[in-house]
């Protein structure tokens, strides 16, 4: 049999139609009655309190991993508006999910943990290839959490993430497991078998101005850079359109212009979205930061965008030693969708150019990402950054 | 002693020596020291406007982005309008438009709140499109813009409003009204007036309100102002389509029933004049013959005054025959009981033939005879006694009408397939009243001449009815001491025509 690969998508406006619509069509495409996965990226139109359970009757699958978008990646086109719905049946690939509930009041640590032996309980003996979650972005998530993971996988596992979003109002966003719906979560899928995989990221964002030193930080929030309020950094930059940033006026055109942090050992600058700006002058970041950093305002066009997707589908194609692709998940910053706007698709028609118009492409744009940066050792310590395209390829 | 004066001279010399060397080394370095530190002030000047640069740059960059997404959101709102303006403008149902904008705002136009309000027929508010609104949310909405006679008397004077540029107590009090932070509000309008209001809104500060929503949510309010107008016209003329056709179909009604009606009564005529006719004929006849048994003197003789009388009796006794003849065609023809004798037939022929048959009266009047034929006239399938009768009629006519000296002119041309003849006179003219009731039976105009010369009224009636036999037409045309024309047109048919259309009359007649 092999692995077969469907997808389906609908925008219907009676949200019970979409799912039922959007679950047909990915079945129909997939050709299989047996689904072993479901990935389904939903924007925040559509309840899915209504939507799983219908696709789930609809699909009959055997797992169904899931999260709240502000887009989804199809393979013609960007959807800001829809469910879409990635169908696998494969037995060459094995799969096993996990999810911890209200990670946010656990230990970081032991939420890594537990969803990473979580989910291999329910992968079983089978060789392990790779492990993608999705996380509420509400939780920040932690260099713990991810070290967390590590503990289980061991440091060279590729590791990827995704933090939820919604429709640019980082208000709330949910997370799907089989059936489920939550809040506050993070929820995991393991992957193996007989498949190879490539993961890159790149952003493509460049640090401007002279660097500054992070004087005083605790976890995400920065108190202070070069001894002054951190937002004097912002006031500086962004002159009489500071304060539309605190009045959060401008709070989708901030994540345009995050910091950057040097990497040792990568070509890479960390990035590091600025969710708001406290009234005492503290910059929350979405991520933590270490005091002693050199911090760069960062900036990118559509340009250095695109050479980053390049980079990015072209290193994760070189991962599959050879291999040819069977898909293409791709996970992009909210950012980009923002930066580029209407040209959203160029970025994707970029990675079918790579990997070749027929492989099929799916993904959602998220509000941080996880993957390890490219630095000398092929996998290493998995980042948590923003702004960035993870190409994760299946071969 | 002089060693050691030696040595000391030589050692300040040495010391001096050193002392100079070591003096200018550090003259020498803090030369180079100075000039790192000017080197170094520099770079860090360099590096600061560098740093200035950037903050340009950033804010530079900050403006563009917001131009590109003020631009995307103009050609996204515009690619909207457009799908909308497709969309409502292709219905001319009122609740199927509010339906597909009901949509639309779910859909295209990307705020978290909408609302759709038209006056109804007592000229209040109602909700016809809420998008983000929960029911009771909608209903205080509408009760407090209602009441609010300022908003709604600037709505109505055609003010649109966006949070972006609208006064800040008015922006306060729409806020307040439609609990939404950012909006804009435009006045639905058609030519009769104000017909309702269209509002758009976000509750979050991350999606302010731009001049591109504005302009966009006030082409959209024209655009359902535009379509509503035409459901409305349409519905209009639609309902008055609706009482027209009714009334046509009544009147048609009435009009196939009196058809009905007068065909009755024009059969049961014809049954009278054909049974009248068969009865006054018989008796007729006989007084015919035994006329001219008396004339012959076969019972004896008579005296000439008899003769005379009885010779009257014979040639009134003729008359009526004819006319006699004359009602049993027409009533024939009516109930289509009349038997054609069609065949093979020459129309230059037979008006050679009427010719020939009418000199002596032409010639005692003088008359000029002249034909505009065809030079090749196809042979025509008629039943050319019948047609003669025409003929000898319409030129009998015209002899009848035509002074001394005047002229005739029979014209026949082949049009279509279609044989149009004209019988022309130069006599004196029919009025135009007259024109209309000539082919009535019994009629007979009111002029010097019919007053001496007798008539039955029924010759053109006659001749009307067998060119129609044929599948022709009769009509008139003339001017008042000029002259008049008869026009008639005869179909030119062939053999398997004739035999097609006789098949299918007498299926009618069957069925």
């Amino acid at each position: 049999m092999g692995t077969k690969i469907g997808i389906g998508f609908s925008r219907d406006i009676d949200t019970a139609t979409a799912a039922q619509n959007a679950a047909i069509s990915s079945s129909k495409s997939l050709a299989s009655k047996d689904v072993h996965l479901a990935i389904v990226f939903s924007s925040i139109h559509y309840d899915p309190q209504t939507t799983i359970p219908i696709i789930q009757q609809t699909l009959n699958c055997q797992r169904l991993i899931g999260a709240s978008t502000a887009g989804i990646i199809l393979q013609h086109s960007i959807e800001t508006r829809g469910i879409g719905i990635l169908t696998i049946t494969s037995d060459e690939m094995n799969f096993g999910t996990s999810c911890v509930v209200d990670a946010l009041s656990g230990n970081p640590i032991q939420v890594g943990t537990s969803l990473a032996n979580e989910a291999i309980s329910d992968f079983g003996q089978h060789a392990r290839q790779a492990f993608l979650f999705f996380m509420d972005s509400e939780l920040h998530i932690t260099s713990e959490f991810l070290n967390g993971l590590q503990q289980v996988y061991g440091n060279v596992f590729p590791i990827i993430g995704a933090g939820c979003s919604d429709d640019f109002h980082y208000e709330k966003t949910f997370q799907i497991l089989n059936g489920n719906i939550y809040e506050h979560s993070v929820t995991g899928l393991l992957m193996g078998g007989q498949m190879t995989v490539g993961a890159a990221t790149r952003h493509g964002w460049r640090p401007l101005g002279k660097p500054r030193i992070i004087t005083a930080v605790e976890h995400n929030v920065i108190k202070s850079i070069d001894g002054k309020k951190a937002s004097h950094l912002y006031d500086e930059f962004f002159g009489e359109y500071a304060d539309d940033l605190r009045s959060q006026k401008l709070g989708r055109m901030a994540i345009l212009y995050p910091l950057g942090i040097d990497v040792e050992g990568s070509n890479e600058y960390l990035l590091r979205n600025t969710v708001d700006i406290t009234s005492e002058g503290d910059i929350i970041c979405q991520g933590d930061l270490l005091e002693g950093s050199e911090v760069h305002v960062m900036i990118g066009n559509k340009n250095s965008c695109k050479a980053a997707v390049r980079e990015a589908a072209i290193e994760a194609q070189k991962s599959l030693l050879g291999r040819p692709a069977k898909l293409v998940l791709v996970i992009e910053c909210l950012s980009r969708l923002k930066l580029f706007g209407r040209a959203a698709f160029d970025e994707i028609k970029i990675i079918k150019d790579v990997f070749g118009g027929d492989t099929p492409i799916f993904g959602m744009y998220s509000n941080g990402e996880v993957c390890p940066l490219k630095t000398e050792e092929r996998f290493k310590r998995p980042h948590h950054q923003n702004e960035s395209v993870v190409v994760l390829a299946i071969g | 002693m002089e060693f050691s004066l030696i040595s000391l001279i030589i050692f300040v010399i040495v010391g001096f020596l050193v002392l100079s060397i070591l003096l200018y080394l550090i003259n020498a370095k803090s030369r180079r020291i100075n000039q790192y530190a000017l080197a170094l002030a520099k770079l860090k000047r360099s590096f600061n406007e560098l740093d200035e640069q950037a903050k340009l740059i950033v804010q530079t960059d900050l403006e563009l982005n917001k131009a590109q997404e003020e631009s995307d959101k103009r050609l996204n709102s515009l690619e909207a309008l457009h799908k909308i303006s497709r969309l409502i403008s292709t219905t001319l149902d009122e609740s199927e438009i509010f339906h597909r904008l009901d949509q639309a705002f779910s859909t295209d136009i990307d705020f978290e709140r909408g609302v759709v309000l038209i006056l109804d027929d007592k000229k209040q508010l109602q909700i016809q499109v809420k998008h983000g609104y929960s029911q009771d949310g909608a209903n205080f909405m509408l009760n407090q813009l209602q009441k609010d006679n300022n908003l709604m008397q600037a709505l109505m004077e055609g003010n649109t409003f966006s949070s972006a540029n609208c006064p800040l107590q008015r922006r306060e009090t729409i806020k307040q009204i439609f609990n939404t932070g950012h909006f804009v509000i435009a006045p639905i309008l058609t030519q009769v007036g104000f017909i309702g209001v269209v509002f758009v809104g976000n509750q979050s500060n991350v999606s302010p309100i731009t001049d591109g929503d504005e302009e966009l949510i006030s082409i959209l309010a024209s655009q359902i102002g535009q379509t509503l107008e035409n459901a409305r016209l349409f519905e209009e003329v639609y309902k008055s389509s609706q009482a027209l056709e009714s009334k046509v179909t009544e009147r048609t009604k009435q009009l196939q029933d009196a058809l009905v009606e007068v065909q009755n009564i024009s059969k049961t005529k014809s049954d009278f004049i054909s049974a009248v006719s068969h009865e006054l004929r018989t008796p007729l006849t006989s007084i015919k013959g035994y006329a001219a048994i008396l004339m012959d003197g076969k019972l004896g003789d008579i005296p000439p005054q008899v003769k005379e009388r009885l010779g009257k009796i014979n040639t009134h006794s003729d008359n009526l025959v004819g006319l006699i003849n004359d009602l049993l065609d027409i009533s024939r023809i009516e109930s289509g009981r009349v038997e054609m004798s069609f065949g093979r037939c020459r129309l230059d022929s037979l008006i050679e033939n009427v010719h020939d048959l009418l000199t002596p009266q032409m010639r005692d009047k003088n008359i000029d005879w002249q034909t505009d034929l065809d030079a090749s006239m196809p042979d025509m399938f008629l039943d050319s006694s019948q047609i003669e009768r025409v003929f000898i009629n319409l030129v009998g006519n015209a002899i009848k009408f035509t002074p001394i000296k005047g002229t005739i002119t029979v014209s026949a041309h082949l049009k279509d397939n279609v044989m149009q003849v004209q019988v022309t006179d130069t006599g004196i003219g029919i009025p135009e009243e007259d024109i209309r009731r000539l082919f009535d039976e019994f009629y007979r105009v009111e002029n010097e001449i019919n007053q001496n010369v007798k008539g039955t009224g029924l010759g053109l009636p006659l001749a009307k009815k067998l060119v129609e036999a044929h599948g022709g037409e009769m009509w008139i045309t003339s001017v008042v001491k000029e002259g008049t024309t008869f026009h008639f047109t005869l179909p030119v048919k062939t053999e398997e025509d004739i035999l097609r259309e006789r098949e299918e009359r007498e299926k009618a007649q069957k069925k």
